[in-house]
């Protein structure tokens, strides 16, 4: 009878348990917890694709493969690396429609849960991929790497199949006008910068970074410039030299 | 009676789940226009003689490099070759990927891709073995897909001698490829990964782009053979080691120095400028 007694009042505990935390709001998990796919770490560009104008500052002039109008031919045509270096420009082509394509080692980890902070060798510079509500914080002036929103993209479940994997889409608006490319190939200050991050790993055990990277700019560019980029997964403690912006 | 029922229901059930393996999460057919942004001066006029920055090629290659003349290419042999599996998405050409449905489960059991100068392109997604090492090898090779999330990872191998760019760096027939297809919205992005124990000290890997074009539509290309140049039945054009003069001209046009010309897989990391630097 005793034991009959407890069991009940085992039930009833529980029962109300229950209802004491149905009362609570939900609390939606964070970006970080969210995260279909693991991209923090340390990565290097690997360098295969339109070297000429990467790995080398291209000479004044070649803007081969970028749909530039008239007007950004001209600018191009224009440029000065001595002037920007003079008027404290030097990072123009440091900024967030460009840095993904320019040689060396990026670093991605999170800045609390909701911000996504990757650090580049190249010019020192640090983006911020701001989640949710992150994301709402107050504008300020342009800046080289603009203001980034983040989202995630988790793969599509099948037949009730919980969902595994996904990517990372990133839209960067709100920046500085700079370069496309080391030779004074512009964007504007108008531009908006789409990113998607996925992640391919390989059996050899090689990890891959690979940025689809898409520039839009109603002031220079005819049609939308997209590139990808890809980057190799570094192993922990490896070097990390980074190089202030540079011209010419 | 009710119990029968259950065993029933629950066996169809696994069935049904187990019978998926080639589930599709993305759908990657539709016509497919190709955006040259990147390496587009190697890619459409194609590339210059001696131009291998940034691949991680060995000796061996830039010997068969050194030894290849364009002339080749008029050869009746060659005139209607296509390009390889693994080429053929760095070329010039729009992309057509059709989907084949089995009809009664209406899953995606392989996609098709095709090229202007290529040959149509299966990819298997029903799980089927690849052949035996002795079986043919093709242009198109012989690829099996399989979905990681929302990418489709495909093997490629049975591929024929290919080349990784077209002035004469070679690809051996024991070469393999990894591909990775990747649907971001309206755009494609497909990062392919050679590895070739001949000619290749690490992966070759490159990510190229296109775009969703409801009107387009990949012609046909129909090939004939004709006689281009008069030369005797037997002469194959060449260049013995050490006679090829043009080696060194796309150094010293775009003022490069010759050992980055010359590629191999330390040219692929941006440590490297660091040596540019110093010539």
């Amino acid at each position: 009878m005793t034991r009959g007694v407890a069991g009940v009042a085992a039930i009833l505990v529980v029962v109300g348990t229950g209802t004491a935390f149905a009362q609570q709001p939900p609390v939606a998990p964070s970006a970080r917890a969210q995260a279909p796919v693991d991209l923090t770490g340390d990565w290097v560009s690997v360098v295969t694709e339109d070297w000429r104008w990467r790995m080398v500052t291209p000479p004044k002039g070649d803007y081969a493969s970028v749909p530039l109008n008239a007007e950004a031919r001209k600018v191009a045509d224009a440029w000065n690396p001595t002037r920007d270096a003079a008027s404290g420009e030097a990072c123009r082509a440091y900024g967030a429609a460009a840095i993904m394509r320019l040689p060396g080692r990026i670093r991605i980890a999170w800045e609390g849960d909701a911000v996504l902070r990757v650090d580049t060798e190249a010019g020192s510079q640090t983006r911020l991929f701001r989640f949710g509500a992150a994301a709402a914080e107050a504008s300020s002036a342009p800046t080289w790497q603009g203001r980034s929103l983040a989202q995630w993209q988790p793969s599509g479940g099948r037949r009730g199949a919980p969902p595994s994997g996904g990517s990372l889409r990133v839209v960067t608006t709100e920046m500085r006008s700079g370069y496309l490319r080391k030779n004074g190939v512009p964007y504007s200050s108008s531009a908006t910068v789409t990113e998607y991050y996925n992640r391919a790993n390989e059996p050899n055990g090689d990890s891959w970074l690979v940025v689809t990277t898409v520039v839009e700019d109603p002031r220079y560019l005819t049609g939308r410039f997209v590139t990808s980029s890809h980057f190799k997964r570094l192993g922990a403690g490896g070097t990390w030299t980074p190089t202030p912006c540079e011209t010419g | 009676m009710m119990r029968r029922l259950v065993t029933l229901l629950f066996t169809a059930c696994m069935a049904v789940s187990v019978s998926a393996p080639a589930s599709a999460q993305v759908d990657f057919s539709g016509e497919w226009g190709v955006r040259m942004y990147e390496d587009q001066p190697e890619r459409v006029p194609g590339p210059e003689l001696g131009d291998f920055l940034g691949i991680p090629i060995n000796n061996a290659a830039r010997l068969r490099a050194a030894a290849w003349d364009a002339s080749l290419q008029t050869l009746r042999e060659w005139q209607c070759r296509p390009h390889s599996a693994d080429y053929i998405w760095r070329g010039p050409s729009p992309l057509t990927i059709s989907k084949e449905v089995d009809p009664v489960s209406r899953e995606i059991v392989a996609f098709h891709a095709e090229w202007l100068r290529s040959v149509d392109r299966p990819v298997y997604l029903d799980g089927r073995p690849h052949p035996s090492p002795n079986a043919p090898h093709t242009w198109a090779g012989f690829s099996t897909g399989r979905w990681e999330g929302d990418m489709l990872t495909v093997a490629v191998t049975h591929l024929k001698e290919g080349y990784l760019r077209r002035n004469g760096l070679p690809r051996s027939d024991k070469a393999t490829v990894r591909e990775h297809w990747i649907r971001n919205g309206d755009f494609l992005t497909v990062m392919t990964v050679v590895t070739d124990p001949v000619y290749l000290t690490e992966p070759f890997v490159r990510t190229t782009d296109y775009e969703l074009t409801l009107n387009q539509q990949v012609p046909p290309y129909p090939c004939g053979v004709v006689q281009e140049v008069d030369r005797p039945k037997d002469q194959v054009p060449h260049f013995l080691p050490g006679d090829n003069p043009y080696m060194t001209e796309f150094a010293t046009k775009h003022k490069l120095p010759v050992e980055a010309t010359q590629g191999g897989a330390e040219t692929m990391y941006p440590d490297f400028r660091s040596k540019v630097r110093a010539r």
